[in-house]
């Protein structure tokens, strides 16, 4: 797999929600191959602040700039978002529910979900599994995009450390392949080497 | 494979997952017409006259069933918002969107209609306009759930708020196939009304999935 290494970067963020200011100014250049932790305690922003980066929330002032591209929405395409909504439907299989998610080929998509430990359960319906297994089917689509930018809201939750330790490897070879991975969690990456924004809870 | 081929399959296959969806509003349909004669009195004359505006008030209450999940699911788990990463303008999905909701449950809900009507013993040329008027106003009403589910969605438990909202809208929509209906049965010309329904259905379908998109996009959060 081969991606376009791409900049991201922000500039002058602020975002205020219910009179309460989440964060004020921020800003930050990750050239490819960044990888960084948003930090910070309940309710400090880190969601809001990966949604706003995926251009699915818009910031109170400043910009969000993917490569060259000056408007967000435009480079929307480069990036891949992992909310913690489990993002796949209780009522369709796995595979299918994969095919949607990305435009990659069946073949592409089995190799995937072998990777995730879900290769004999692809036309288990998702709501017949377990949280974790669901969860494994939306990471699947890290083996299937070719996209520089990732985004990922926790994606710890609901994972054994065997597919902890998966995961890390597939974002460390990501951000070797010049990547940019932003991600938040409150579990402790042990092989992961990253740059931390931390972000104070303002009360 | 396409973003619109992925779309349909999936639409497909959320209808083979769903039997209860699919059959709900037609038991709905059979259920209400059913009804009637128990209701009002078994005079077949009677009946007759009346069935065609029953039928249709029955089946615009059976398309309002589905009315309310036609986004909730994909919003509840997530997999709306991965609507804005696939490479298409938001508008367009919610045309495929609307189109596989309108094929896939509304069709099929409309090819019952001549089964109640034989229950109530609606003349053949009546049942034959009842038919069209459903099959050229349902893609408007279609639309305009649409919106009132979009609307509604990112408010809990919204139930039948979505509908009363668009309720204004389903008025006109009503009064010309009722136009219709009763041309039809003292054999007036029903064209002209007819084109009138279509008109509004064509106008519904090409600027509604805008407001619908405009809509599902406030409830993701906020980004234009």
């Amino acid at each position: 797999m081969l991606i376009k290494p791409k900049t991201l970067q922000f500039q002058n963020l602020t975002c205020v929600r219910d009179d309460r200011c989440l964060f004020a100014d921020l800003s930050m250049t990750l050239p490819p191959g960044s990888l960084l932790r948003v930090a910070g305690p309940n309710g400090a922003g880190k969601t809001t602040l990966l949604r706003i980066l995926s251009a699915l929330h818009e910031p109170d002032s400043g910009t969000v700039q993917i490569g060259e591209v000056e408007d967000h929405l435009e480079s929307r395409q480069e990036i891949l978002y992992l909310g913690h909504k489990p993002q796949v439907c209780q009522d369709l299989s796995i595979m299918d529910n994969l095919m949607f998610l990305t435009d990659a080929s069946q073949a592409i998509c089995f190799q995937a979900l072998q990777f995730v430990g879900l290769k004999g359960c692809e036309d288990s319906l998702v709501r017949e599994l377990s949280q974790g297994q669901g969860r494994r089917c939306g990471l699947a689509r890290l083996w299937c995009h070719e996209v520089p930018i990732w985004i990922l809201d926790e994606p710890y939750t609901a994972l054994d450390p065997g597919m902890v330790a998966i995961l890390e490897d597939r974002i460390n070879i990501h951000v070797g392949e010049g990547g940019v991975c932003v991600f938040t969690t409150h579990q402790n990456p042990t092989n992961l080497r990253f740059e931390t924004l931390e972000l104070a809870r303002v009360s | 494979m396409s973003v619109e081929h992925r779309f349909l399959v999936r639409e497909l296959k959320l209808v083979l997952a769903r039997p209860g969806d699919f059959f709900k509003p037609m038991w709905f349909l059979i259920l209400v017409i059913s009804m009637v004669p128990l209701a009002l009195s078994p005079d077949s004359k009677l009946l007759g006259e009346i069935g065609s505006a029953m039928i249709w008030v029955a089946t615009l209450l059976a398309l309002l069933l589905n009315a309310d999940q036609l986004f909730r699911d994909d919003f509840v788990d997530g997999v709306l918002e991965q609507w804005l990463f696939f490479n298409r303008p938001l508008f367009w999905l919610v045309i495929l969107k609307l189109f596989c909701h309108w094929l896939f449950y509304v069709v099929p809900l409309i090819l019952v209609t001549p089964l109640a009507g034989m229950m109530l013993s609606v003349p053949n040329d009546v049942m034959i306009a009842l038919l069209v008027t459903l099959l050229l106003a349902t893609p408007a009403l279609t639309c305009f759930s649409a919106l009132g589910a979009a609307l509604t969605l990112g408010t809990a438990r919204s139930g039948i708020l979505g509908v009363l909202v668009m309720l204004p809208l389903f008025a006109p929509v009503i009064i010309l196939a009722a136009g219709v209906l009763t041309r039809a049965s003292d054999g007036s010309d029903i064209l002209p009304l007819l084109a009138l329904l279509g008109a509004f259905s064509i106008a519904a379908a090409t600027l509604l999935p805008l407001a619908v998109g405009v809509a599902l996009r406030l409830n993701i959060g906020g980004s234009s």
